[in-house]
């Protein structure tokens, strides 16, 4: 049953030859920027390697929705977007870093930890994932459980941390990197 | 000018910078580890190194090392460390988060206080460790 629906690929969203193809070109480009030799040998063996694990691993890299009509490809992102959103999430680090900084060393401790929650629902798993990991990279903030109907529990350490995590700017950020539609909306009275 | 603290080009100058500039958040990270109060807020401590701190000291590795391949292998160093670290932080609090682990906040100061769990019957006979899913109510 399972190693049907690996083979039957209808329900998977965009196109399984673009995916193996970019997955190849960045197996490749890894291969060559380690090892760093361009002699035929060398890069036979780089090309070999690359092939068996896309093939291999493809199938591996499908993940289902919640309700199993449609299967995602992890890394199936735009490439200019992700980019934009990776520099953007650096900004904030820094801003957050240094707020954090200046609480934790502060004459008095200027924190004021709490747990906060929010509903963020998106058909794409990998959205989640990659919200919850930016809230939990951002100093302040660590997402400490996310159930499966899109609740997600955040320990924020100072006031700055928590008004920056329910502003639902990152969440508009996510929605729109993946293309859902925006779905948030902040859980009141849970505390 | 430059001779005199040791370094020969104007390259190790700036890499000296930023890897000062990844050294204070490192120092910032272990003090916050000392003074913040529960496990909830020094996991947050351990945040500020593993992201400014370690971005400031891989880009002074990285102008130090020059244009060279050796450079792109510690930027793919970086890489996953920025998205392995997340992951273990996430893993810590949610273990203690499905233990039960009280939280501390300006009102209660440390006291037994369950996140989110609260609303919940923690009797006394339950077995530590036990995880309590959300149906179980």
């Amino acid at each position: 049953m399972e190693k049907q629906g690996v083979l039957n690929n209808n329900n998977i969203v965009g196109s399984t030859l673009v995916h193996k193809l970019a997955m190849f070109v960045v197996l490749f480009g890894f291969w060559m920027v380690l090892s760093g030799r361009t002699e035929t040998k060398f890069v036979v063996y780089g090309l070999i390697t690359a092939i068996v694990t896309t093939w291999v691993t493809y199938p591996l890299l499908l993940v289902p929705n919640k309700d199993g009509s449609k299967r995602y490809f992890v890394f199936g992102v735009s490439i200019p977007k992700f980019i934009m959103y990776f520099f953007w999430l650096m900004w904030q680090l820094v801003l957050a870093n240094i707020d954090v900084l200046l609480a934790t060393t502060a004459q008095e401790l200027d924190i004021d930890p709490k747990v906060v929650r929010f509903y963020f629902r998106a058909d794409n798993p990998m959205a989640s994932v990659v919200l919850a990991n930016s809230i939990t990279l951002t100093p302040g903030t660590v997402t400490i459980n996310v159930t499966d109907d899109g609740l997600y529990e955040i320990h924020a350490l100072t006031k700055g941390a928590a008004a920056g995590v329910l502003d639902g700017s990152m969440q508009k950020k996510v929605a729109d990197l993946y293309g859902e539609k925006f779905d948030f909306a902040v859980a009141e009275g849970e505390e | 000018m430059i001779e005199a603290f040791g370094l020969n080009s104007l390259r190790e100058l700036i890499a000296a910078i930023f890897m000062l500039g990844g050294l204070v958040f490192f120092v910032g990270s272990a003090i916050g580890m000392l003074r913040l109060p529960d496990f909830y807020s020094r996991i947050h401590a351990s945040g500020n190194s593993e992201t400014l701190g370690c971005t400031l000291s891989f880009i002074g590795l990285m102008i130090y090392e020059g244009p060279t391949l050796t450079a792109v292998k510690m930027a793919f160093a970086f890489l996953i460390v920025f998205m392995a670290n997340p992951i273990g932080s996430h893993i810590l609090g949610k273990a203690a988060y499905k233990s039960g682990h009280p939280v501390w906040t300006l009102e209660t100061k440390g006291a037994k206080k369950l996140v989110g769990l609260e609303k919940q019957d923690h009797s006394a006979d339950e077995p530590v460790g036990h995880i309590r899913q959300k149906e179980d109510k």
